[in-house]
Order: structure tokens, then C-alpha cells, then sequence
């Protein structure tokens, strides 16, 4: 019994601990965040491969900068059948321009709108971070109601080492981008920690 | 003076009527040739089918390459892929996807396989409505089946060297993905040379067959999922 109490204990304050509890608020270093922050992602296709809750699909995904300054993220098959289209405004609004019934779910868009908003970088476009320093990481951070964007670099501010969406407590969602970094990553890896979810993008070289 | 005026008025009037029949009568006959130019209706449906059902029929296998083009119309942006494609009746289907990105996927009656850079999926086609839907199209469009099809309304239009049908979903649910599908079929051999499919929104997708080699020795293995 003891050792039962002692075992819900544990679980409870390791439940308890907050993902961001080693980030040390510094002063806001201005010229690393204007060199390094993905503030700007060229229209690109990729390859696409979704893993969400033991589900596998594919297709290709274009990332689309609009002459009016809009973006607009379209999914479909490999045949070429539209998954959904989605505009991200200049202004920061969102809008479903076509959605099919199997992705026109309240929580699948409002999920894909933020892993979106944040593989294209909109939450960093206002600027005013606030700075934080977690061992050899820097976090730079804006804040969006009750969740937290982050661009995180090395020390020496000399890469981009990920991006997350997190709540005070929680890191809910991590971007990276091995090989080539923004303005055209070639990959973008995004995985969410909340549940068990992940999008694969390799960028293809048009002929 | 007054006499030779109202004739002259009368004259203008039937005249006005005239432009005005004639120019209706253009608006009415505008969007066959406006919609597929070259093309002409096909008068005795009845009797094309049944052509079209016999023809059809003795093309037992089609192993070609193919350009697939999607248009996103409304955002001015093109994507071309190419690839392989098998067919051997009955039921049977490989398309492989080869630039500029790599995917897999083998019809083969009511199971599929999809393949891409990451997974392999095996699909019982039977258990996804949907799935079963699309996967009877493809088929019927390349077997010759399409007409048979209850999924469809078909318009049929002719040239010299070409049939051109144009389908129509009659279900919502594929209506929501595509609002025609037009397939051209070669007059000589009645094989495939195009299918568009057109979706609500505007955009289409179109693929080409290229070097066609028809009625070929193609092993089932080609097939196996």
C-alpha cells in the first residue's frame, strides 16, 4: 500500500513538471532574432506523409505565397484530388477556402491551422520576443492567448535548432528542419507531444 | 413618304428578330463547340454504347507511360508528374509514380496497395465506400466500362480521331470531389488516351497516355499486392 502511494506520488509530481522549467528569462537580443527567425517560407511543393493515431496517408502539399500577401496551404493525393485549401491573410486571419468531409473537423482544422502557422513562421512576423535561455539553447518566444511560439537557436545564434507551439507548461508541438533551414527547407519534421501525431514534408525539385 | 418609313420600320423590326433568333440560337449551340472544341455530339448514344461495350472488350491489357498534370486554377500553380501504368483485364491496375516523386498503387479487383517513400498500406477497397468508388472509375475508364457505370450521367462527343465522354456523378459523395470526368478514348483501338478529372472548385487533374503498347503478355505478378 505504502509502496503503491508512493508510486501515484511520483507519477502525479512528474505529471506536474513543466517542460519549460529550465528557461531562464534574459534580456531581448534584437540582432540574433532578426538574423535567424523563420520569418519567410518561399512556395514550395512537398511530399507528404501524415501519421496520425496509428493512421498513415500521403500526398503533396504546396505552400503558396499569394501576390496579396496571403499564403495559402493546399493538400492533395499523389492523383491530385484537393484534400483541403487553406488562407493564412496577410492581417492574421484564417479561412477555409475548400475542405473535404473527411478532413471538416472543428479539431483537425483548428490543429492543421496551427502546425501551419507555424512551419510558415506567422506567429514570429510581429516580433517582440521575449528571451530565454535553457543550456546551450536560446528560446526567443511570442505569445498567442494562452499557448507560446518558439524559435529556438544555438548559443552562438549561429542556427535554428527547432520551433515549438507550447502552454505554459507543456511543449504540445516541435518543428525541425534537417538538411537546408528557411527561407526553403528541404524537410520539415513536425511532431506533436500531446497526441500521437506526425507530419513528414520533403520539398520536390519541380521539373 | 409615311408608308415607305413604316415598311422601312417593319423591315428593321424582322430583321432585329432575325439577329436576335439567329443570336440565340448561336448562345444555345456555343457551349458544345465553346466546352470541347472540334468536337461534335454523338447523335445515336444507344448505338455508340453498344460499340463502345464490344470494342472495348478485346483490349485485354494496355502498358503505357504517362504525364499527370494538376492545375490549382485559382492559384495559377502546375504540378507534372510521370510515371507507368498497367492495366490487363479484368480489374486489374499499376500505376507507378516515378518523378518527381515516388508512389505506388496496384488495383487488383477489390483490394489495393499504396505504396509511398514512407509506408506501405494494404486496402480492402470493400470496406471504404469511398475507396471502392474512386478505384471502379479508374478501371471503368480504361476497361471500357465507364458507359455501364451507375456512379455517372455521360455525354459522348466525337471527332475523326477521337470519342470524348463526359461524365457527370449522380452520388454526393463523389460530387464532391469531382464535378466531370472527361475521358478521350482512341476511335482506332477505343484505349485511353486522357482522363480529366474536374473538381467543384475549378482545379483539374489530367492524365496523359503516352507510347501505349496494347494487348501485350503482362504477368500477374505486375499486380501482386
Amino acid at each position: 500500500m505504502r509502496c503503491l502511494l508512493f508510486s501515484l506520488t511520483c507519477v502525479v509530481l512528474l505529471g506536474c513538471v513543466s517542460d519549460y522549467r529550465h528557461l531562464l528569462a534574459v534580456q531581448s537580443d534584437g540582432s540574433c532574432a532578426s538574423k535567424i527567425a523563420p520569418l519567410y517560407m518561399e512556395t514550395s511543393w512537398y511530399n507528404t506523409s501524415v501519421d496520425v493515431l496509428g493512421k498513415h496517408m500521403s500526398g503533396l502539399l504546396l505552400i503558396k505565397n499569394m501576390p496579396d500577401s496571403s499564403k495559402r496551404v493546399v493538400f492533395t493525393s499523389e492523383a491530385g484530388l484537393t484534400f483541403f485549401d487553406f488562407e493564412f491573410s496577410k492581417e492574421g486571419n484564417f479561412k477555409v477556402k475548400s475542405v473535404i468531409s473527411q478532413f471538416d473537423k472543428r479539431s483537425v482544422i483548428q490543429t492543421l491551422q496551427k502546425d501551419f502557422e507555424l512551419v510558415m513562421g506567422l506567429p514570429f512576423q510581429k516580433g517582440d520576443y521575449d528571451r530565454f535561455i535553457a543550456g546551450e539553447e536560446v528560446y526567443f518566444g511570442v505569445k498567442q492567448k494562452n499557448e507560446t511560439a518558439y524559435f529556438i537557436t544555438n548559443k552562438d545564434c549561429a542556427s535554428l535548432q527547432r520551433l515549438e507551439w507550447g502552454t505554459a507548461r507543456k511543449r504540445k508541438v516541435s518543428v525541425q528542419t534537417p538538411g537546408s533551414s528557411y527561407p526553403s527547407p528541404e524537410k520539415i519534421d513536425l511532431i506533436h507531444f500531446t497526441f500521437n501525431m506526425q507530419i513528414k514534408l520533403t520539398r520536390i525539385q519541380k521539373e | 413618304m409615311k408608308k415607305l418609313m413604316r415598311n422601312y420600320l417593319v423591315r428593321c423590326q424582322s430583321r432585329k428578330g432575325w439577329l436576335m433568333a439567329c443570336g440565340f440560337l448561336i448562345t444555345l449551340s456555343i457551349p458544345v463547340f465553346a466546352q470541347y472544341p472540334g468536337y461534335n455530339a454523338v447523335i445515336d448514344l444507344p448505338l455508340f454504347k453498344k460499340k463502345f461495350k464490344t470494342e472495348s472488350a478485346s483490349l485485354l491489357s494496355i502498358h503505357s507511360t504517362f504525364t499527370q498534370e494538376k492545375i490549382l486554377s485559382a492559384l495559377t500553380e502546375k504540378i507534372t508528374s510521370t510515371g507507368e501504368f498497367w492495366f490487363k483485364r479484368s480489374n486489374k491496375v499499376r500505376i507507378e509514380y516515378r518523378k518527381p516523386f515516388v508512389y505506388l498503387m496496384v488495383m487488383n479487383g477489390d483490394k489495393m496497395l499504396v505504396r509511398d517513400d514512407q509506408k506501405e498500406n494494404r486496402i480492402n477497397v470493400k470496406s471504404n465506400k469511398l475507396f471502392q468508388q474512386v478505384n471502379r472509375i479508374m478501371i471503368d475508364c480504361v476497361q471500357g466500362t465507364i458507359l455501364e457505370s451507375k456512379d455517372f450521367t455521360t455525354k459522348v462527343f466525337e471527332n475523326d480521331k477521337n470519342y470524348l465522354l463526359e461524365m457527370t456523378p449522380s452520388s454526393k459523395a463523389l460530387r464532391e470531389f469531382f464535378q466531370t470526368i472527361v475521358l478521350t478514348v482512341e476511335k482506332k483501338d477505343y484505349a485511353a488516351n486522357s482522363i480529366e478529372m474536374n473538381e467543384p472548385s475549378g482545379d483539374k487533374t489530367t492524365i496523359f497516355f503516352t507510347n501505349k503498347k496494347l494487348n501485350t503478355q503482362i504477368s500477374d505478378a505486375v499486380f501482386a499486392l
